[in-house]
């Protein structure tokens, strides 16, 4: 069979498939009922605000290279190179004061299989107060002890396990296993991708926290060749004996999307690491008094951060693919900006709403 | 009453006597058993033993050749037990090897859950852990997790595949002990949704070779002309063919039976079906018959029962209907109550004519030549039971084909099966799955090039150029900025969908070239039997908004089309006449709509809309001088003669092509190009072409005697639906010159000499929808 001679108006003609097909609808403004239509949306005031913004960016930036503008340090590994941009931050740590973390579980009967709150109520009624008492019962005596056992191992990861077999996973108990690990050991991890799924990541935002300090680290794609490099640079902040994850609706995105990348190159999934999301536990604390837990608008609301020159996430897509197509860096400037101050926000909201439940001053 | 006294009926009865075309006799065919090669394991002996089954020839063919490793494709007819020969193999590799998973595809749901409940049934029995499950659209977020991990037989529908390929990771045990892949009712899989799913397939294979498995593939079809090549086309490999029926048959009466036989039709095809129902029921045959849509189904049981009940409340009530949209316990009961003979007569949608779990009856009627041989078999395949004889009675309408066979029954009786074409190098279907590919894996130029075929190198340069994947170290990445699988719709309807609003309500979607024919501002929309108006049409957001009305008008939109010759790929002389076939563009254009009332055009209004470009393959010839010559000696009309002669053609072209006539479009001009000679083009509805246009092409003499045929044999004067007219012409069939037809389409099929000529219009035909192929 004599095949069509291709033409570049293939292309053309997916590309505007794709235009087409946005991730996100643009609904008008004050329009609240359109929002339950889709979880994507972005307000048509914004969306117009956006593209002004990255006109005005790509007017103001031509010309200007991309090392001139990002004056990060270059790293280089199995996957190749990729270029790291280093941030610090200043940050009051909590500390959990475990004592008390310790004391508060050993009083949740529940945690004990088999409990549930009317055999609690009859156990307290025959004066079990602690699960350390119920290892006199007869009937829980054995799981009792596991609990006591699980908890002076003192295996975060399997703490955590515990509590959340019995409790939801927004537990503050689920939180306050973040007592068990050290400053250093948890990454706050957030990326940006041209997409939802299947598509690559062309920001990585690591936070790590060195002598007191929050460091981030951002790998940003010069060229899509580079994401291995900085997928590959990224796992290696999980390095340590026991790290743990932070992220903001991590669990449904940033993680799966992570390893969904590292199947796509043939690299080895990461390990399970223990995982804090931080949306879950800001979900069932401020349920009821904000509207939105948005990492945005709890910023603005617990934190007192107020963005300045922002994209809407939904839009980083368009902004990444204009600096691809242009070659000029503008673009990213502002997508950088926005990674950067989700992950400082994330470690914050994540050491605010632990000082809440378990901070020693 | 038997079907012998109903069939007497028929040839007595002064109202049906005449009406009665032809009877064709089947004698009955008694069971040839097989042997099997090596004996079943116990589990499975003893499940055909205690169902009371011994295998027939072409199921132990099957099993033999499955067990050897062979990939097979059976195309056995309805009722052959097909099912039972695959499932037999599946099953023993199953218990056998115990990480072995296997694929179950299925066009529909309801062949899906059919399948299911059997699987399931002959995994209870013989108690071999296949844990099949079906994962579709509707299995619930909750339960998905756990199918992927543990169900070893998965049944699936091509839609579900397309989506669950980017989910290879979470897929990556099943894929890695994939044994064998099944498709079920493979010949659904033909022109533009057979290309994508050919293509589906590769991906598939793509990732399975990732995962280091190789399945097996066994295919089950309705007979086709070509199932070797149809089976190495659809999933390239090669293919053993299994098609000696071993199974009984009774004898078996089949009747063409011709509500126009002369030439008027007294009254409507769906009364005279609903006539032979009745004639049928009383006669105490348990029939079902075969109708052309939902709404007829009703009418038709409706008439039915009213006339039956004349006679007895009884037998009014042994009458149903079973169509789509009727709850799946309804259909259970309607089953269960047909098979005790309770419900004696189901009117059923032809789309049904898969998903009904009836076993065999003792008449099928079928309304309306159902547009291929194999759906026709595969209908008349649902009368005779267990070896007793059976009726199949053919009710014509008025539209060419059905009026072709009527008036040639040996044409009908002969006729062999018909090609299933694909195309797995239409670039715009090829590049749609690389892209997919690439966000599935990276694409390796040495290594997909074999996946992909030969246009796999420069379309990947193009849609590098588009930015939709980036070379990297690791190959090919997907870049695009939507998800691939939602760009590329495997019904061949474009991503591009046009959403149809009424007060913020979505109605239904629409592609573009849909959308600018039916759903115009001004037009009026028919939506489930309800009427709506278009108030608005925004190109911008491909929204179209809409509002309920009613009125007694219609509208009906007018189109010019232009057709450019990019590139002649062949030439060929027929008959002393110059055809080619090659690369064309097609520009379609909506001018305006006729606002009517019955035939009464009450007004026209313009519309400005894009134009729609396309590019497609077309066959087309220029008629020869003499004959040219004969028509204005005859002071006939050229155009006239050439715009039925293209009709004609086309009305044709499903008896040779296994096509619908909408798929195919054509232009008929007396003065085409620089030379200005009477010309006719027969295109592919489908951006890239799927085959269609191309296959004709080598059947050329063939097809245009059919065409001749049909007009010269058609009793009216003027021309009618049965023969030249064209039920959705923009040009209202006009002009249109029956003689000159004849005389033009006679000499088609003779050997004359080409010669020069003058014309000046151009009339386009357009009863085709354009769907671009991705």
């Amino acid at each position: 069979m004599n095949a069509i001679h291709a033409s570049n108006r293939i292309g053309t003609l997916w590309q505007q498939r794709m235009d087409a097909l946005r991730d996100y609808e643009v609904i008008r403004d004050g329009n609240v009922f359109g929002t339950s239509f889709s979880n994507r949306f972005v307000y048509s005031s914004e969306h117009e605000r956006a593209h002004q913004h990255l006109a005005r960016l790509t007017e103001q930036y031509d010309g200007v290279a991309f090392e001139t503008l990002f004056s990060g340090k270059e790293v280089s590994n199995e996957g190749g190179v990729s270029r790291a941009l280093v941030s610090r931050h200043s940050l009051s740590l909590t500390h959990v004061d475990v004592e008390r973390y310790r004391q508060d579980i050993l009083t949740d009967l529940t945690l004990v299989r088999g409990i549930g709150d009317v055999t609690l109520r009859r156990l307290n009624a025959r004066g079990y107060v602690t699960i350390a008492d119920l290892v006199a019962h007869p009937k829980f005596r054995a799981e009792a002890r596991g609990v006591l056992e699980c908890l002076s191992r003192g295996d975060p990861a399997e703490i955590m396990g515990m509590i959340g077999s019995r409790h939801a996973k927004s537990h503050p108990f689920v939180l306050g296993t973040a007592g068990f690990f050290e400053p250093e050991d948890f990454v706050f991890l957030d990326i940006e991708t041209l997409g939802l799924f299947s598509r690559p990541i062309i920001l990585f935002g690591v936070g790590t926290i060195e002598n007191r300090e929050l460091v981030v680290h951002q790998y940003l794609l010069r060229d899509i060749d580079e994401e291995p490099a900085a997928l590959i640079a990224t796992l290696g902040h999980f390095a340590r004996d026991r790290p743990a994850l932070v992220t903001f609706n991590g669990k449904s995105f940033d993680y799966p999307y992570l390893q969904d990348r590292l199947t796509y190159y043939g690299m080895d999934t990461a390990r399970r690491i223990p995982h804090f999301d931080v949306l879950h536990f800001s979900r069932r604390r401020w349920k009821d008094e904000f509207p939105s837990h948005c990492l945005g608008a709890l910023e603005r609301e617990i934190l007192g951060i107020n963005r300045k020159d922002d994209i809407p996430g939904q839009m980083v897509p368009e902004f990444y693919e204009t600096y691809l197509r242009t070659g000029n860096c503008g673009p990213l400037v502002p997508i950088v900006e926005h990674n950067r101050q989700d992950v400082v926000s994330l470690a914050f909201l994540f050491y605010h709403l632990l000082g809440e439940s378990y901070g020693c001053r | 009453m038997a079907v012998a006294d109903v069939v007497r009926l028929l040839g007595v009865n002064p109202v049906y006597r005449k009406r009665v075309v032809h009877i064709e006799t089947i004698e009955p065919e008694p069971p040839r058993y097989g042997t099997l090669a090596a004996p079943l394991p116990e589990t499975i002996e003893a499940y055909l033993k205690e169902s009371g089954i011994r295998l027939y020839t072409h199921q132990c063919d099957a099993i033999n050749g499955i067990r050897d490793g062979r990939n097979v494709i059976i195309t056995t007819p309805t009722a052959s037990g097909k099912t039972l020969a695959f499932n037999i193999p599946v099953f023993e590799a199953m218990e056998t090897d115990p990480e072995a998973r296997a694929l179950y595809l299925y066009p529909t749901k309801a062949l899906a859950n059919d399948q299911f409940a059997t699987l399931e049934q002959m995994a209870k029995f013989t108690g071999i852990a296949a844990k099949p499950a079906i994962y579709d659209g509707d299995t619930p977020q909750s339960k998905r997790a756990a199918i992927r991990e543990h169900a070893r037989i998965v049944i699936s529908n091509p839609y579900e595949l397309h989506q669950v390929l980017s989910w290879h990771a979470k897929w990556s045990p099943f894929f890695s002990h994939l044994r064998y892949v099944v498709i079920d009712e493979a010949h659904r899989y033909r022109g533009v949704f057979g290309s994508h799913i050919a293509l589906l397939i590769r991906r598939l294979l793509r990732l399975c070779r990732y995962y280091g498995s190789n399945p097996q593939f066994i295919l089950s079809t309705a007979t086709l002309k070509n199932p070797e090549e149809f089976a190495l086309r659809l999933v390239g490999r090669q293919f053993d063919v299994i098609d000696g029926d071993g199974s009984p048959h009774g004898r078996k009466h089949f009747v063409l039976y011709n509500p126009f036989f002369n030439g008027i039709g007294e009254r409507s095809t769906h009364e005279e079906t609903k006539d032979l129902l009745i004639s049928c029921v009383k006669g105490d045959l348990q029939t079902i018959c075969f109708v052309g849509s939902r709404k007829m189904a009703e009418l038709v049981t409706v008439w039915a029962r009213e006339d039956a009940r004349r006679s007895s409340a009884l037998l009014a009530d042994s009458i149903s209907a079973y169509r789509a949209g009727y709850l799946p316990e309804e259909r259970r009961m309607i089953e269960r109550e047909l098979k005790e003979g309770v419900i004696k007569g189901v009117v059923a949608t032809n789309a049904l004519e898969l998903g009904i779990d009836i076993g065999s009856l003792d008449a099928v009627i079928i309304s309306g030549y159902p547009g291929t041989m194999q759906s026709t078999r595969q209908q008349a395949g649902r009368a005779g039971r267990k070896g007793g004889d059976s009726l199949a009675v053919l009710v014509a309408h008025a539209n060419p084909l059905d009026q072709y066979f009527m008036h040639h029954p040996a044409r009908f009786f002969s006729r062999s099966h018909e090609h299933a074409v694909l195309d797995t190098e239409n670039p715009y279907i090829v590049s749609g799955h690389m892209l997919c590919a690439a966000a599935e894996l990276p694409l390796k130029e040495e290594v997909d090039r074999e996946v992909f075929g030969s246009t796999f190198s420069p379309l990947l340069l193009d849609l590098a150029s588009s930015n939709l994947i980036r070379n990297t170290s690791r190959g090919w990445v997907y870049s695009g900025r939507s998800r691939a699988t939602d760009a590329v719709r495997l019904d061949g309807m474009s991503g591009e969908s046009f959403r149809i609003l009424c007060h913020g309500k979505l109605l239904e979607t629409m592609d573009r070239a849909q959308a600018y024919r039916e759903a115009h501002k001004g037009a009026i929309m028919l939506h489930q039997g309800e009427t709506y108006v278009v108030n608005e049409m925004d190109l911008e957001t491909h929204t179209v908004r809409v509002t309920k009305t009613d009125v007694d008008y219609y509208t009906q939109p007018l189109k010019e089309v232009n057709l450019a010759v990019k590139k002649t790929l062949e030439h060929r002389t027929v008959n002393g006449m110059a055809c080619s076939y090659g690369d064309v563009e097609v520009t379609e254009q909506y001018t305006g709509y006729k606002i009517k009332r019955k035939d009464t055009v009450i007004g026209i209004e313009p519309l400005s809309l894009p134009p729609l470009v396309f590019r497609t393959k077309a066959f087309w010839f220029i008629l020869p001088q003499p004959v040219e010559q004969r028509v204005r000696d005859a002071c006939l009309d050229l155009a006239g003669g050439l715009h039925g002669a293209e009709h004609a053609i086309i009305a044709m072209m499903p008896l040779h092509v296994m096509c619908d006539r909408r798929d195919i479009g054509g232009l008929a001009s007396p003065a085409y190009g620089e030379n200005t000679e009477p010309t006719i083009f027969v295109y592919d509805g489908y951006e890239g072409g799927i085959g269609l246009a191309e296959s004709a092409y080598e059947h050329l003499p063939e097809l245009f005697s059919s065409a001749y045929e049909l007009v010269d044999a058609c009793s009216c004067e003027e021309g009618c639906p049965a023969c030249i007219h064209s039920p959705k012409c923009g040009n209202d069939n006009v002009p249109l010159d029956k003689l000159a037809t004849v005389m033009i389409l006679k000499g088609l099929c003779k050997t004359e000499n080409k010669g020069e000529s003058i014309g000046s219009a151009v009339y386009p035909d357009t009863e085709i929808s354009v769907h671009p192929a991705y």
